[in-house]
């Protein structure tokens, strides 16, 4: 359950409340000591305030940035990428799984492939496709793309496991087409899977991402920004940048797939062994 | 619905069509030989029950005529026809019920007519009925995880029936269902057959139930089984538990069946699987 979830429920009686907003302030407790030992400790001079600015300044220059427009267009660019590397992620690692799964043709071919693939860091592919591809977005969306679709691909397979024969041969005593079971017997089965897919999946990418736009991205992302800056030593970008990394990608984890959960696994009261 | 039927034609006798005939039907799996020579012919429209101890093969044989599996010798036909897979046909109710999780009560027991492309109205309003026998209402739109597995078997009936196949193939179909609704259900479940005509297969623990419902009573031997018993139940229907030849009926099948669970208790402790 997310907390996303927990929001979305109706509120019942008081002591829901409270634990909603203890869930709420406690990380911003602990997260706001730190950036408020920073902050003064910047201040008063006991660390470097040029290596660790203090987080009004990162704050204003974030502020500044914004209204430049520049900043969004970092964001912009990166959740572009992302987008698009997952959905390809998730169309063909779905259908790759289901291939694995289901049919032996598929397992023979993909099985060794990934098998043999998987351990690769997703960073090591960039140089090839840097000369393959070029400096240009399709780089940074097949990182994406290779970051997300191993995981797709995994727990869709274990989906397809974990699904019983039997509901299968309940469609196909129906008189079941192959399209009719595709589409009403093993997508919505496999779909509490490919949620959990989707949220370790988009962790991986969105990781991956950041690293391949400081090393292949020719202008904006939010790695770019944070590789552009280090060129400049402008600091507060940097953490900026960080910054903005940690709260997307929490967003993007957490409370994206939890709507996706919420309208899924949690409608039909199904549990996901994790 | 047909409560009121007084009379009904003696059961569908024996020179009724074959529909179903199963000829030296062997199935093992692995080293596990589950049905050793399991020969039989059902008829057209024939009530037919099949009881026998637990784990002689009775689901498998169920499973072999719907053709989810392939037997390791001997054939299976349904219309004259030898069945090498599943089909609308024949309508299965699992013991465990199997219902898909993702949809409504009401969508898993359309599924069948979905399928079929019946447009959507004209299922609910098929369903609908099914879901009143099964005394569903109000539940349509609830999810499998949140019922009880009373429930969860009805479901699985009415998913069944809804779609109308000639032959349903009904494994231990009141297993998890309370006495009370089991008796709605017994009754239903006759007239239906009664009113529709089905050739109906029905695995079952309950010798009361099976001499109550079926033309035929078949008897499972102990693994590796094969039919130990035929009984005819020349009775008229619908009957009532409180007939006296029904009770001899029953204590015919349920010697047969005690001497059968006897010998496969007694094999299981000789040779634990
Ligand atoms: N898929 C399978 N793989 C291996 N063994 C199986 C399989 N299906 C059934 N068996 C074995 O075949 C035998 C018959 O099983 P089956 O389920 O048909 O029994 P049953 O008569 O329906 O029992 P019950 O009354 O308990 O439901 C059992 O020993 C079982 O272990
Ligand atoms: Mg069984």
């Amino acid at each position: 359950m997310s907390a996303d979830a927990t929001i979305l429920a109706p509120v019942r009686s008081r002591p829901d409340i409270r634990r909603l907003s203890l869930s709420i302030a406690r990380p911003l407790i602990s997260i706001g000591t730190v950036f408020l030992v920073w902050e003064v400790a910047a201040r008063a001079g006991w660390i470097n305030a040029f290596l660790f600015p203090p987080p009004s300044a990162i704050a204003a220059t974030l502020w500044q940035e914004l209204l430049s427009g520049e900043l969004l267009q970092h964001i912009g660019r990166s959740l572009y990428r992302l987008l698009t590397g997952m959905a390809l992620a998730v169309v063909f690692g779905t259908l790759i799984g289901i291939a694995i799964g289901m049919t032996a043709w598929g397992r023979a071919i993909f099985k060794p492939l990934i098998s043999a693939f998987m351990p690769v860091p997703t960073l090591a592919w960039t140089p090839v496709l840097l000369l393959l591809v070029g400096i240009n977005d399709r780089t940074t969306i097949i990182v994406v793309f290779i970051a997300a679709a191993f995981e797709v691909i995994y727990t869709v397979v274990s989906g397809i496991e974990g699904m019983s024969v039997r509901l299968f041969w309940v469609a196909r005593s129906m008189g079941a087409s192959r399209q009719q079971i595709f589409w009403k017997i093993i997508l919505p089965g496999i779909m509490p899977y490919l949620i959990t897919g989707i949220r370790l999946g988009s962790g991986y990418a969105w990781r991956a991402l950041i690293a391949a736009e400081m090393l292949a991205a020719s202008s904006y992302g939010l790695g770019f920004m944070i590789f552009d800056a280090s060129e400049y030593m402008t600091m507060e970008v940097i953490y900026g940048g960080i910054l903005l990394i940690a709260i997307f990608g929490y967003v993007i984890e957490n409370v994206i797939v939890g709507r996706l959960e919420a309208a899924t696994v949690e409608k039909w009261g199904v549990q996901v062994a994790r | 619905m047909l409560a009121n039927l007084a009379t009904t034609p003696f059961p569908r006798m024996a020179n009724a069509k074959p529909k179903i005939v199963a000829d030296k039907v062997r199935m093992s799996f692995g080293r596990v030989n589950a049905i050793e020579d399991v020969t039989c012919t059902i008829g057209e429209q024939e009530f037919v029950s099949i009881i026998g101890p637990s784990g002689c093969g009775k689901s498998t044989f169920l499973y072999l005529i719907a053709g989810f599996e392939k037997s390791s010798g001997g054939t299976i036909s349904v219309n004259g026809t030898t069945v090498t897979r599943p089909g609308p046909d024949r309508g299965v109710v699992f013991q465990e019920f199997v219902l898909f999780p993702w949809r409504t009560v009401l969508r898993n027991i359309t599924l069948g007519l979905e399928i079929q492309k019946v447009p959507r109205r004209e299922a609910e309003e098929r369903a609908r009925k099914w879901i009143r026998l099964t005394g569903l209402s109000g539940f349509e739109d609830a999810y499998p995880a949140t019922l009880s597995g009373g429930m969860k078997q009805r479901v699985a009936i009415a998913r069944a029936l809804t779609y109308e196949p000639e032959v349903l193939l009904l494994d231990e179909p009141f297993g998890a269902l309370d006495v009370q609704t089991k008796n709605y259900m017994i009754r239903d479940l006759q007239n239906l057959w009664i009113e529709a005509n089905k050739t109906i297969v029905m695995v079952t623990h309950s010798v009361e139930e099976a001499v109550l419902m079926a033309d035929r009573v078949l008897v499972f031997g102990a693994r590796p089984s094969s039919i130990v018993a035929d009984v005819r139940i020349d009775l008229p229907h619908p009957r009532t538990v409180d007939d006296r030849r029904l009770r001899e009926y029953q204590a015919e099948v349920t010697a047969v069946l005690s001497a059968e669970v006897d010998r496969s208790m007694s094999l299981e402790r000789a040779h634990p699987a």
